[in-house]
């Protein structure tokens, strides 16, 4: 089956920066991502536990190579420098590309 | 009583027993926790209990009262965020986004804190006056919305500093323009969900519920909102504890200044409340909740408010002062103090409290 490329933008962040991170996808005309919670440790200490505010977050999102730059570009300016939040991008392979636009 | 002994006699209480028992699981880095969905039902069932009794109350005694201890309420909550940014900034020299979050969480209520207040009333014998449930409920947002506002009148300040220097190449204006459009929704923003929130949402329901059922309606759901209250707070404070002791190393990184200002403030508001509410006419029992209601800082609603609203902010900050030293510090110390200072003032009033505060002003 002939695969398509897109690209699997992963977020991890503080549960409170979720609301800011649909925010920018909804802006990018993006309405598809899965979330769920998520623990661990970084570089604030280890996260997830105690309060339901404290908990981490995990976002995915499925996309095309031209809205990725626009969206990673605003989640940097506007998120990075107050959240602990850690992206990266992976290549991924789809059948149904036009579900992605 | 002596103060000493009442100190000691709450400290040997099971609220306070279990929330220290908490710390120490923390410490030991048992894992003992609470189940989340408990964790989570525990502040909205306490809520829903301090809601009814205060609507209980309020049938009662009436709301006409109210307005007076209501509006001094909000006006020295207003003051009293302007005066601990002022301390924070100019004495802590924490940055101006630190010092509104933290000069409005201490500005702010905390609805646990209020509970363990309830609950140490209870113990003690004391009743108090109903509608200080309903004063907790409208002065949860205040601090907050005056916090946020203050810090967006600085940015749009900065931003206009800035927008003066651009002027020359044009491009970059409407840039400007959009971001303080943006400050402007974020306030509303905040002030929508802030007063749609669930603490303010659950505890104004169950004051109105409260104060339609009457005690007669009250009486067949008694055993679980009043009987088991007290229980309910032993629960969540052992949650409180561990969470509490999870962060103690955190305290150090605040500074000698924190410390010292997460126990100070809370004891000058204290005395401020306890002392206006005798002033105001308010019972024994009802000064100290009315100076709870200065002492205490907002540890579970303030977080996901300023998060929001002022993210620039630390928020291991203002958490960790308000939960790992304010709170335990009411509730072991400043309660009973609080009460042996409201006992002594309603005793000076029926003597003769107004060439007291002659004296006092003098």
């Amino acid at each position: 089956m002939k695969l398509y490329n897109a690209k699997l933008l992963t977020i991890t962040c503080e549960i409170l920066a979720q609301k800011n991170i649909i925010d920018i996808l909804h802006k990018h005309n993006i309405s598809g991502y899965t979330f769920y919670e998520v623990g661990g440790s970084g570089a604030k200490g280890i996260r997830g536990q105690g309060f339901q505010n404290e908990k981490n977050i995990k976002i995915e999102v499925i996309l095309q190579e031209e809205k990725l730059s626009g969206v990673l570009e605003e989640i940097a300016r506007t998120l990075f420098s107050d959240y602990a939040i850690i992206t990266y991008v992976s290549d991924v392979g789809v059948v149904r590309i036009e579900k992605f636009v | 009583m002596d103060i000493l002994e009442l100190v000691q006699a709450n400290i040997l209480t099971p609220v306070v027993l279990f929330f220290i028992f908490g710390i120490i699981t923390a410490r030991i880095k048992s894992d003992l926790k609470i189940p989340e969905a408990i964790s989570e039902f525990l502040p909205i069932y306490l809520l829903a209990a301090i809601g009814l009794h205060g609507g209980l109350e309020m049938r009662k005694t009436g709301f006409e009262n109210m307005l007076i201890p209501l509006l001094v309420a909000i006006g020295l909550s207003i003051l009293m965020t302007l005066y601990h940014y002022q301390i924070l900034k100019r004495l802590g020299k924490f940055n101006i986004f630190d010092s509104y979050a933290l000069a409005s969480t201490y500005g702010a209520v905390g609805a646990v804190t209020f509970s363990v207040g309830l609950s140490f009333l209870k113990t003690q014998g004391i009743s108090s006056e109903g509608y200080i449930t309903a004063i907790l409920a409208t002065l949860e947002p205040v601090a907050f919305i005056l916090a946020i506002f203050l810090t967006n009148m600085a940015i749009s300040k900065q931003t206009q500093i800035k927008k003066q220097a651009f002027t020359k190449s044009k491009d970059n204006t409407d840039d400007l323009d959009t971001i303080t459009v943006e400050q402007k929704t974020k306030l509303f923003q905040v002030l929508r969900e802030s007063i749609t929130g669930k603490a303010i949402v659950i505890l104004l329901g169950s004051i109105v519920i409260g104060y339609a059922i009457d005690t007669n309606g009250f009486a067949p759901i008694k055993i679980v909102f009043e009987d088991l209250f007290v229980g309910a707070i032993v629960i969540f404070l052992i949650e409180m504890g561990i969470v509490a002791g999870h962060r103690l190393d955190d305290i150090k990184k605040g500074g000698v200044f924190l410390i010292g200002f997460a126990l100070a403030i809370p004891t000058i508001n204290g005395t401020i409340g306890v002392l206006i509410a005798t002033y105001l006419g308010l019972s024994i029992g009802g000064a100290v909740m009315y100076g709870l209601l200065f002492a205490s800082a907002s540890f579970i609603a303030a977080p996901a408010v300023l998060r929001h609203a002022i993210p620039q902010a630390k928020p291991s900050l203002y958490i960790t002062s308000a939960l790992g030293i304010t709170f335990p510090y009411i509730i072991m110390i400043l309660l009973p103090v609080m009460l042996i200072l409201s006992t002594t003032f309603h005793n000076m009033e029926s003597m003769n409290l107004g060439s007291y505060f002659v004296e006092a002003w003098k």
